[in-house]
């Protein structure tokens, strides 16, 4: 259950543990706080309450005895207090000097519980001698917040009974105070955040360069600075992706001589072929020349990865698609009913290499004529994808014999060719579809091959626009 | 009776040099042969010529140099052998003052198509051209036709493909706008390059390229079909 809200991101998990974890000592850091605070404001509250009853009884002691009731209704003490001329003490008043443990017990009172004011005096305003109280009661039940005095008036015989409620302390009462708290966490949980992305990001790059990597063997490398076991990792990055590149451009490098040193000799014997007085032999070997020298501007394309050095150009996908399939009629007259779109293509315009992406579909359509016996090509309207890009899709069908499903992602291998067309009788390189797959990449595009029901191979092409 | 063109061979490897001679011979040329750019001046030097073929990977002085150098002698055509499907390579020829190119290993005849086809238009007066005939581009109604790079760009610079025949057609159109040519003329023009029956070749290649140029009814029709079989290209052209 809880695995589901789980967040997947590296950066969302630490940082929701960071956060939590903070969440749990800021708790405690305010739990005791409160406590040392509510004992403070306890003290307060008390020192707060006792300076009033003090100032009530001066102010009523001062007053002739006529005027007490009149100068009672003019006071205007605090809502909790509650103030009253009585002639006798109220029953539950206890004498404060005698502590009586048995006394307090009676009254209800714990036996030894602190009282609520020290000393009488202590607590009263200095007072001249006549104006002094001549006894004091006093009531504090325990663990309630009412409290009572009662002081007998030194100049006739009522008492003046003062009740007051002790408001329960607050640890919070300041305003600043959650302000300020609230502030910190906001402000610790944006640095959490802050400080946990910018740690998991280079996880983030070494992913995507590796990515990269996988597409284009000269990815720039990776930056090398950040800290130290990024920097190691980044650096181990960089090594590894240069021997891959070194392995690549050796092996390509060889195609290249290869193909390169092959031209002059292809270019003697198809002159020599022109002095064959033998028409059909002639033919033979010029078809032969030709086959070769397909072959060699395969291995050459594939070697030297033109497609990267031409620059990127609109143009207008849906007349590249049509020129490649009126040339592949042209150069198939037999098999032109086969060859074609399959439905009315939409107008569609991408960015690319025009003459790399010319030779990565051509590639696909002569396989599907060569292996297929026809092209049916489907150009599909851009498609809004994530991200703000905008993909095109274009399929490649034919109704050949298709592929057995473990070859499907291998064709793309270099030299790789599928068993039916191994003979050599088809044709081919086995570069075809390394080529596409590379020029593809290099457009940010991607392709996939697949079989067709009831039989037929399809070659699903992905561009952006 | 006429003399026979003269071509000056210029490869460095001696078998390609004699046995292109010997072919060349055979399809009635006058051939000279130079392997390098000190024997390309002598034999420059020493006679005359229709046409040069030129391979642009040659040691010391490159074709490119040699290129520049016999542009600046006189305005023979120049065909380049380039190295093999390197683009680059034939940008830079082409821009050099080449007439045509071919990769290599290129096909003797279609080299000797080539020579003929550069040989006839010099013959016709539409060449010959100063700076090269095909590093130029052409503008026509807002679109673009980059000799150079074979290419056509539409009033958006998006580039539109088209097909060697469809290319080829439209530069015949182009160099002859507004004038009317017929079916025969168009398909004289392109003799060599189209296969299959020859007026239904040229019709459809002018429907499709009509369809590239979105040449319906909006666009005030590009490429009018004249009475009596024949095409015109009504626009104003600019070379640049």
């Amino acid at each position: 259950m809880l695995r589901r809200f789980r967040p997947r991101s590296l950066a969302a998990r630490t940082s929701l543990l960071l956060i939590v974890g903070l969440g749990i000592i800021e708790a405690i850091g305010l739990a005791v706080h409160a406590l040392d605070r509510i004992d403070f404001d306890r003290r307060m509250i008390q020192q707060e309450s006792q300076n009033h009853v003090g100032m009530i009884y001066r102010s009523i002691v001062e007053t002739q005895p006529q005027d007490r009731e009149a100068e009672l209704l003019a006071l205007h003490p605090p809502a909790t207090f509650h103030i009253a001329l009585t002639p006798g003490p109220d029953p539950d008043m206890v004498e404060q000097a005698a502590s009586d443990p048995l006394a307090r017990l009676r009254m209800g009172h714990p036996p030894f519980a602190p009282p609520p004011f020290a000393h009488p005096s202590q607590n009263l305003p200095p007072l001249p001698p006549h104006m002094r109280p001549r006894q004091v009661l006093f009531s504090a039940p325990h663990g309630s917040p009412r409290r009572a005095v009662a002081f007998l008036l030194p100049d006739e015989t009522r008492w003046l009974t003062i009740r007051y409620v002790l408001p329960s302390p607050n640890p919070f009462r300041s305003p600043t105070f959650p302000t300020a708290f609230a502030l910190m966490t906001v402000a610790g949980g944006i640095l959490i955040v802050w400080g946990v992305r910018r740690l998991v990001a280079p996880v983030g790059t070494l992913a995507a360069a590796a990515e990269a990597l996988g597409r284009d063997v000269n990815a720039p490398p990776m930056s090398e600075d950040g800290p130290l076991e990024i920097a190691r990792a980044a650096q181990a990055f960089n090594t590894m992706a240069s021997r891959i590149r070194r392995f690549v451009t050796d092996r390509t490098l060889m195609l290249t001589a290869i193909g390169h040193d092959l031209r002059t000799p292809i270019t003697r014997l198809k002159l020599r072929a022109e002095f064959v007085e033998d028409d059909e032999l002639r033919g033979k070997f010029l078809a032969d020349l030709d086959e070769l020298e397909s072959m060699v501007a395969a291995t050459l394309a594939f070697g030297r990865d033109t497609s990267r050095r031409e620059p990127m150009g609109r143009l207008d996908l849906t007349a590249l698609l049509q020129t490649i399939l009126d040339e592949a009629a042209e150069t198939h007259p037999d098999q032109a009913e086969a060859i074609g779109f399959s439905t009315p293509p939409p107008a569609v315009a991408i960015a690319a290499r025009p003459v790399a992406l010319k030779r990565a579909l051509n590639n696909l359509v002569q396989n599907a004529i060569l292996y297929g016996g026809g092209a049916r090509v489907t150009l599909q309207a851009p498609q809004p994808e994530h991200e703000g890009e905008r993909l095109t899709t274009i399929l490649i069908e034919d109704d050949g014999p298709g592929l057995p499903p473990e070859d499907l992602t291998r064709m793309f291998e270099p030299f790789v060719r599928a068993e039916a067309s191994r003979n050599r009788e088809t044709g081919g390189t086995g570069l075809g579809l390394a080529i596409a797959r590379n020029i593809i990449w290099g457009l940010g595009g991607d392709i996939r091959l697949g079989n067709r029901t009831p039989h037929g191979l399809r070659a699903t092409v992905t561009l952006v626009c | 009776m006429e003399p026979l063109p003269h071509i000056l061979v210029v490869d460095d490897d001696r078998e390609i040099r004699d046995l292109l001679a010997r072919f060349l011979e055979r399809n009635m040329f006058r051939v000279t042969t130079a392997r390098d750019g000190r024997e390309t001046r002598k034999a420059w030097q020493a006679g005359h010529y229709q046409i040069v073929v030129l391979d642009l990977m040659l040691p010391g002085e490159t074709g490119l140099e040699l290129a520049r150098w016999l542009r600046e002698q006189a305005n023979v055509p120049i065909i380049m052998l380039t190295a093999m499907g390197d683009e680059t390579d034939r940008i830079i020829g082409l821009e050099m003052g080449a007439d045509d190119y071919l990769p290599k290993p290129f096909n003797p005849r279609e080299l000797l198509a080539r020579i003929r086809a550069i040989l006839r238009r010099a013959g016709d007066g539409a060449a010959p051209r100063a700076g090269g005939p095909l590093s130029h581009s052409l503008h026509f109604s807002g679109w673009t036709l980059d000799a150079t790079r074979r290419r056509l760009l539409n009033p958006d610079g998006t580039e539109v493909a088209l097909t060697g025949g469809e290319y080829d057609l439209l530069s015949a159109l182009l160099d002859r706008a507004n004038r009317v040519l017929t079916r025969d003329m168009l398909f004289d023009l392109l003799r060599g390059r189209q296969a299959g029956p020859f007026d239904r070749a040229i019709d459809v290649a002018i429907s499709r390229l009509r369809r590239k140029l979105e040449d319906n009814g909006r666009n005030a029709q590009l490429i009018k079909t004249v009475r009596g079989g024949g095409y015109v290209l009504a626009s104003d052209v600019e070379r640049r």
